[in-house]
């Protein structure tokens, strides 16, 4: 018998040493992510509201963004017969030719990324009332979600459905309105796409209170002008002069900034300016070593030999464009060569992005001006002449000025910068073969959307 | 509790051997060939039920009457007798070569005779696997092992290889099959974060291995519960013997090299083509082909002068073949040393490698050194001990991903009239001081050159055991195991790279460091009754298992000069980052294997799994198992068919989890990644799912094992169906929700299939030829995904498609080319109100309808061996391949299989091209850049089915006189050959093939400039001392 308390010792023993490893296991289990918060502890407090804005910014700086694949789109687009696309981005080519399909990469990346950003600021409005330190902190805070809020679904309905002067704008599909967060995923999130109106609605409600939220200056972050700015872009598609008149008044009157005198120290801000903004950038993005992707600088850009300059090289500028500008222009020498033409606006690696320039406020406020024949802040002559002067221009008379005049200068000044496929469509001009209306200038609503939503209903032509 | 299990065990053994009179005692050894002793032989006295069992040192004691005849059997050797002569008897046996005799290795300590086995494992020795010029072990599992799909991905050294147990049974969650390695579960995720995956198992010598074990069916994975839904590879070292301790050396070298050439269009080619595309531009907007501001002076000034240096103009037929580059003959060395011996009470294996492979793309470079000791000491007649460590350096010189301007294989998309070289500086192609912007694409040979990617990896993988005899049958075993990944990966890129690394203006370097620590603990009980008529195993016991993984990065720019490469002399740090994340497993299980008459045999089996990585409301699972056999030969009646020696029925049926869905994939989460110009910022990252859970499988498998004329014919014919339910999908959502897919627990898809293996020694004389094949044919089927959208690969166009095999190719259907005027055609294919499509063609892609174009699983997976020896000659001669599976070309082919649609280098078969209205073919109108054709669609869909002539080895072994004076054993010199043929209609380098930048679990099949495999010539010599 002694043997057998032996072996009853060892199956003690054993079942001790089990007992051991087993104890206290179950409570291990509860462990959580380490880069990662749980949702229920991410807004609780100003700070997480002040980050949660940093995340809406970075959003907003996606390549497929304002990181500046929305402006090469509205250039390749918009702009085709003076831009000769040699990249093998299959999605940028068809856009160029305009023979995009529904299943366009861009056209998904950029729909994606654009109601990311929405996301991320409709977190920050949600939790809004966290911000307690000051009513003009909670105001500015507040102001620059519904601003980003407003400029993607700006830039979503002006990409992704009819301009707003085609038809009747209260009928034509324009895209999904979406102004809350997302928790968890129900039928209300599968969304319709509002109309094209109610759309241009929101986001001239939303511009309008950040206008009155925002402060004068906020860094490089959106201030009341990048708002007001924004809502002269959208009533000048919108075509209400008066309002976009008096929107970009605002902006050059309110603002303080002024023209560089320099063209050329408006780009390289990071090889030249080492990293800071030009005042007359109402709004950009910033572009560090560390975060950010200039997509300008991507497809439009090139190694010159400059370092710091780099790029695809995609985007050649034809010679007919160069001979747009006058002899004396120094734009005209804004090109650079190198077996084709280059423009000199995106070279810059680390280059910020602009977004909204004065000179566009300005050249905005002269036509609308000249539209409505008043002289809000200025004559449109003297607006018109201002960029001309910088230019190293001669300054136009009156009996030169007209409609063409203002918006060539508009277009020689702003080229490569994004607007053409918006001036193609509010100007009512012609692209080679297209009409200013023609469905094949509207991108698709992405293939992947269709797939899975099917309150949606696609453009035509796709 | 306890006293009620300790009550039921003695009651089990309370039945006492009887002893018969006028015996003598009789002791003895029981030794193997080697003269090592074996250990649980069981000898009985014949025709009585009298029997003992060999110790540890294979000693025994009987008392038997002189005269009487002893049957000894042992588990991997043959039976025989032995008649009683006196007091003393040792016995030697020789091994079991038989199929039906060898032991499988079931999972925690536990064994089986295959003869006795119901589930269904398929084994892998380690002469199959010895001295093959293989990375890592899973791919030595290809074509060995039924049922098992193994795929390369590429010819890129070190990188992941996909492997898939019995069909894919998953969708968003991981398929690769849970690898343990002498009872631990190991580390086997991608820690790399440049180029493709990395395969972990490379850190592991393949010669250390005794065996590998694939647990296919649901009553061999239960015991692995919740991870066993992908199958099980359980992986067990070599370990001592006791005997004279054998010293084995091998060394072996040869070359390798790339396994094909693709053929490309030459400089006249090239123009020819793109002169046309131009011209077509040209009349298509009415400019003048010699308008400066034309395509046709574009392409002529811009394109082929300029990037030709401005050789084109002088010498239009002066052409280059950037393979010639890309591609290099690479040397291989490995050196093996492995000792193995012991006494009774301690035995140890001991082994150290060398390995240097040098990759056929230019740029790649692998070497190992790995050494392990494997130590078994019996401390007394009731405890003993083990211990295994291993310890590897894998360095690895790594080849970007395949979707990257820096591959080596994307050259082939330059101009043939491109020279190598720069003209004015001597120096590679867009080398500074020279034009950077030439060829027309950066040239990865300055990547290669000036720029090095270095991953280097420290792996320890130890094990310690011990094992207490408790009671006569029932034994207690503990273990630790511990599988340590430390990973450092730096790279630095200097100022020549600039147009790839747009960052290193003046030099980027970058240094990251992964440390993945797996700790995991087994402890069980095991409980053997052997009886006359009933044999029982029960096995029961805990398993918990922590990894974390821990990496730290940091990058710096702007450094004084391409001197200093360490990011302490950059001038801006220009990233950091530190990150963590963690997993654990409890669980509980036990096995029971019972055997009567030694014609049925009954097994169970189960266990609970709590994971971290399971949702509050469902942490706990349950995996139960159970399986049969019916040795149907041993019955009396199958007496009359003398020709089937052995007949076996087995089924089995169980359920099994996959639990590799990521480590938080239920918390809805915010992620503080977000920040922006230097300021810190948090998004919303992850939507929640508190209910989500394992995946969970249930398998059938129907399976019987024969033996015909005295066992010389062997063989397994099994049928499974698997069912897995609960799927865990990453779901598209609409992106208007600022996320694109949310990851819940729904759907399931099924996968039925056939398995056949069979084993035959076709001559058994002097001259010995015996043939192993192995086929299986699977049918996976996604049954139900609730119409959720599950799309990726390249251009996304591998799918989740219901009614379909996960990862479907899902594109329009191309069809052909309209010989009026060139364009490229497609079906409508539009479902029509009575459910049919709408055959007829179009030329705008926009109204093609995307239908299942091909399907990247193979149908057939198949590999047969044939093994020749004539007295010292030996030849091994192994196939393998795949079949009903296709690839996708789009990659690579919307670029340089496009009609010239760019300015890419296209292969010569668009040479084809519809030129003028009349023209039949099906390469459409060259069209610069205005696309015609080289649209997603079935037309870069192609056949993917291979039969390779895999190895090779032919080999002679020396003995006698001559090398007994040398003092060896044996000397074998062999000559050896990998992929040396490849049967197949695949037009692009390799069928096998799965590009690393596209790889997921449903993204498969896919070809993106991928680098084939290589064709490696070794001439090795083997000797024994």
């Amino acid at each position: 018998m002694k043997r057998n308390h032996t072996h009853i010792g060892k199956i003690l023993a054993a079942i001790c040493l089990a007992g051991v490893l087993t104890a206290g296991c179950t409570k291990r289990l509860d462990i959580g992510p380490y880069q990662s918060i749980s949702e229920s502890a991410a807004l609780n407090t100003e700070e997480d509201v002040m980050v949660t804005l940093i995340g809406a910014y970075d959003g907003l700086q996606s390549a497929a963004g304002y990181g500046g694949e929305i402006m090469v789109l509205n250039e390749l687009i918009g702009n085709s017969t003076n831009i000769q696309f040699t990249g093998t981005f299959a999605g940028l080519v068809d856009a160029w030719n305009g023979i995009m399909v529904s299943n366009n990469s861009f056209a998904t990346s950029t729909w994606a990324v654009a109601y990311n950003c929405i996301n991320r600021a409709n977190n920050v409005l949600s939790a809004i009332d966290k911000v307690t330190s000051s009513p003009a902190k909670k105001a500015s805070v507040e102001g620059e979600a519904l601003f980003l809020r407003a400029a993607m679904h700006f830039e979503l309905v002006r990409l992704y459905a009819k301009f707003v002067g085609d038809g009747d704008a209260n009928a034509n599909p324009g895209v999904p309105l979406v102004l809350t967060p997302t928790r968890g995923i129900t039928d209300a999130d599968y969304r319709p796409r509002a109309s094209v109106k109610a759309v241009y609605d929101q986001v001239i409600a939303d511009l309008t209170k950040a206008e009155t939220q925002l402060p004068s200056s906020n860094g490089f972050y959106a201030t009341k002008w990048a708002a007001a700015a924004m809502l002269a872009r959208v009533q000048l598609m919108n075509k209400n002069y008066t309002a976009a008149g008096a929107a970009a008044n605002r902006v050059i009157g309110g603002s303080g900034r002024t023209l560089n005198t320099d063209f050329k120290r408006l780009w390289f801000t990071f090889i030249d300016n080492g990293g800071s903004m030009p005042t007359e950038y109402l709004f950009g993005i910033k572009v560090t070593t560390q975060d950010g992707t200039n997509a300008l600088n991507t497809y439009f850009g090139r190694n010159v030999g400059i370092p710091g300059t780099a790029g695809r090289s995609d985007c050649k500028i034809r010679p007919a464009h160069i001979a747009l500008y006058s002899a004396n222009d120094k734009r005209r020498y804004f090109f650079l060569s190198g077996g084709s033409n280059y423009t000199g606006k995106h070279l810059d690696r680390y280059g910020d992005v602009p977004v909204i320039r004065l000179a566009e406020m300005i050249l905005t406020r002269a036509e609308c001006n000249f539209r409505n024949s008043t002289t809000l802040g200025a004559t449109p002559l003297a607006d018109v002449n201002a960029i001309r002067t910088r230019a190293g221009l001669t300054a136009l008379t009156v009996s030169q000025l007209n409609l063409a005049a203002i918006t060539r200068e508009r277009y020689l000044e702003l080229a490569f910068e994004g607007h053409s496929l918006p001036e193609v469509k509010r100007l009512q001009t012609t692209l080679g073969n297209f009409s200013w209306n023609s469905p094949k200038l509207i991108m698709p609503i992405p293939q992947r959307e269709m797939d899975v939503n099917k309150q949606l209903v696609q453009n035509v032509g796709y | 509790m306890r006293r009620f299990f300790l009550h039921a065990f003695w009651m089990l053994l309370a039945i006492p051997a009887v002893v018969s009179a006028q015996s003598i005692t009789v002791k003895g050894k029981v030794t193997d060939e080697s003269g090592a002793p074996v250990s649980s032989a069981t000898l009985q006295i014949k025709k009585t039920n009298n029997s003992v069992v060999t110790d540890a040192s294979g000693m025994f004691t009987i008392t038997a009457a002189p005269g009487s005849v002893l049957v000894i059997s042992a588990v991997g050797y043959e039976q025989r007798e032995a008649t009683v002569t006196g007091a003393a008897l040792n016995i030697s046996v020789v091994t079991d070569a038989k199929a039906l005799s060898e032991v499988v290795v079931t999972g925690f300590g536990g064994s089986q005779i295959r003869r006795e086995l119901t589930g269904n494992i398929a084994r892998v020795k380690a002469k199959d696997i010895e001295y093959l010029p293989l990375a890592s072990v899973d791919q030595a599992l290809q074509g060995k092992a039924a049922g098992v799909f193994v795929n390369a991905q590429s010819g890129k050294l070190g990188q992941a290889v996909t492997v898939r147990v019995r069909g894919t049974s998953s969708i968003s969650a991981n398929s690769q099959p849970l690898y343990v390695l002498d009872g631990t579960p190991i580390t086997t995720d991608d820690q790399s974060s440049y180029g493709g995956d990395m395969n972990p198992l490379a850190d592991l010598n393949p010669n250390d291995i005794e065996s590998i074990e694939v647990l296919k069916d649901a009553s061999a994975g239960a015991i692995y519960g919740a991870r066993a839904a992908n199958g099980v590879v359980l992986i067990t070292t070599k370990r001592g013997k006791a005997g004279k301790t054998s010293v084995t050396f091998n060394v072996q070298t040869g070359y390798a090299e790339a396994t094909k050439r693709l053929e490309m269009l030459n400089s006249e080619q090239y123009a020819e083509l793109i002169l046309e595309g131009a011209a077509y531009r040209d009349n298509l907007a009415g400019t003048p082909l010699n308008d400066p501001n034309s395509w046709t002076s574009y392409v002529k000034n811009d394109v082929m002068d300029y990037y030709s240096y401005g050789e084109w103009l002088k010498d239009p037929k002066k052409t280059y073949d950037w393979q010639d580059v890309v591609f290099q003959r690479a040397p291989y060395q490995q050196a093996d040393l492995q000792i193995r011996g012991g006494t009774d009470r301690t035995k140890f294996f001991t082994s150290f490698q060398h390995l240097d492979q040098t990759g056929t793309i230019v740029g790649n470079k692998l070497s190992r050194s790995t050494a392990r000791l494997n130590l078994d000491q019996t401390v007394n007649e009731w405890l003993d001990l083990g211990v295994s460590l291993s310890l590897a350096r894998t360095w690895n010189r790594r080849l970007p991903d395949d979707n990257a301007f820096s591959n080596p294989l994307q050259a082939i998309a330059l101009m043939p009239m491109t020279p190598f070289l720069d003209p004015s500086t001597g120096l590679d192609a867009g080398t500074p001081p020279g034009d950077v912007n030439i060829p027309l694409y950066y040239n990865p040979l300055l990547t290669v050159k000036y720029g090095r990617f270095i991953q280097d990896v420290y792996r320890t993988f130890g094990n310690a055991f011990a094992q207490v005899k408790i009671l006569p049958g029932l034994t207690f075993k503990t273990e630790f195991g511990l599988d340590y990944l430390s990973q450092n990966e730096e790279n630095y890129f200097r100022s020549e790279t600039v147009r790839n690394q747009t960052r290193a203006v003046k030099g980027v370097g970058a240094n990251r460091a992964a440390f993945i620590t797996n700790f995991n603990s087994n402890s069980y009980f095991t409980y053997k009754l052997n009886r006359k008529i009933h044999n029982l195993t029960v096995t029961a016991g805990m398993q918990y298992q922590e990894s974390s993984s821990k990496y730290n990065f940091t990058e710096g720019l702007d450094f004084p000069s391409n001197s200093y490469t360490k990011i302490a002399s950059a001038a801006t740090k220009s990233g950091g980052s530190s990150s963590q994340s963690d997993f654990r497993f409890l669980s509980y299980f036990a096995r029971a294997n019972y055997t009567l008459m030694d014609n049925y045999i009954l097994a169970l089996s189960g266990r609970m799994d709590e994971s971290s990585r399971f949702g509050k409301n469902s942490r706990q699972g349950i995996f139960p198992a159970a399986s049969a056999g019916w040795i149907i030969t041993n019955e009396k009646f199958m007496s009359i068919l003398p020709v089937v020696s052995f007949l076996k029925l087995r089924t089995s049926y169980g359920i099994v989890g996959n639990a590799e869905i990521g480590n938080f994939p239920q918390l809805g989460l915010f992620t503080g990644d977000a920040g922006y110009a230097g300021n810190a910022g948090q998004r919303p990252s992850q939507l929640s799912n508190p209910d989500l859970s394992w995946e969970t499988t249930t398998q059938l498998d129907a399976g019987l094992d024969f033996g015909i004329l005295n066992n010389r014919i062997t063989g397994e014919i099994d049928y499974y169906e698997k069912q897995t339910t609960g799927l865990l999908l990453s779901v598209n959502i609409p992106a208007s929700t600022g996320f694109n897919s949310q990851v819940r627990n729904v759907g399931k898809l099924e996968n039925k299939g056939w398995e056949l293996v069979l084993n035959t020694q076709n001559l058994v004389g002097k001259l010995k030829w015996s043939t192993n094949v192995n086929l299986a044919i699977n049918r996976g089927k996604v049954i139900d995904i609730q119409g959720q959208i599950i799309e990726g690969g390249v251009r996304n166009m591998n799918r989740v498609e219901q009614g379909y095999n996960v990862g479907v190719f899902y594109a329009p259907e191309f069809a052909g080319v309209d010989p009026a005027n060139g364009n490229a055609l497609f079906y409508k294919n539009k479902k029509l109100a009575d459910g049919t499509r709408d055959r007829t063609t179009t030329s705008v892609y926009a109204e093609a309808d995307r239908i299942v174009v091909g399907d990247p699983n193979p149908d057939l997976i198949y590999g047969f061996t044939n093994n020749f020896s004539y007295k010292g000659f030996d030849l091994s001669i192994f196939f393998n391949g795949v079949a009903g599976n296709q690839n996708n070309i789009f990659g690579m082919g919307r670029y340089s299989s496009a009609s010239m649609l760019y300015e890419d280098n296209n292969t010569a078969d668009q040479l084809r091209r519809w030129r003028k209205p009349g023209d039949v073919t099906d390469i459409p109108q060259v069209r610069l850049f205005r696309v015609n054709g080289s649209q997603e669609s079935s037309r870069y869909i192609v056949d993917g089915a291979y039969m390779r002539l895999r190895n090779v080895t032919f080999g002679y072994t020396f003995t006698g006189d001559v090398l007994r004076k040398l003092r060896m054993e044996k000397a074998r010199i062999y000559v050896s050959g990998q992929n040396l043929l490849t049967f197949t209609k695949y037009p692009y380098w390799d069928p096998e093939v799965n590009a690393d930048s596209f790889d997921s679990n449903i993204a498969k099949g896919n070809d993106f400039y991928t680098p084939p495999q290589p064709r490696t010539f070794l001439v090795g010599i083997n000797i024994n001392l």
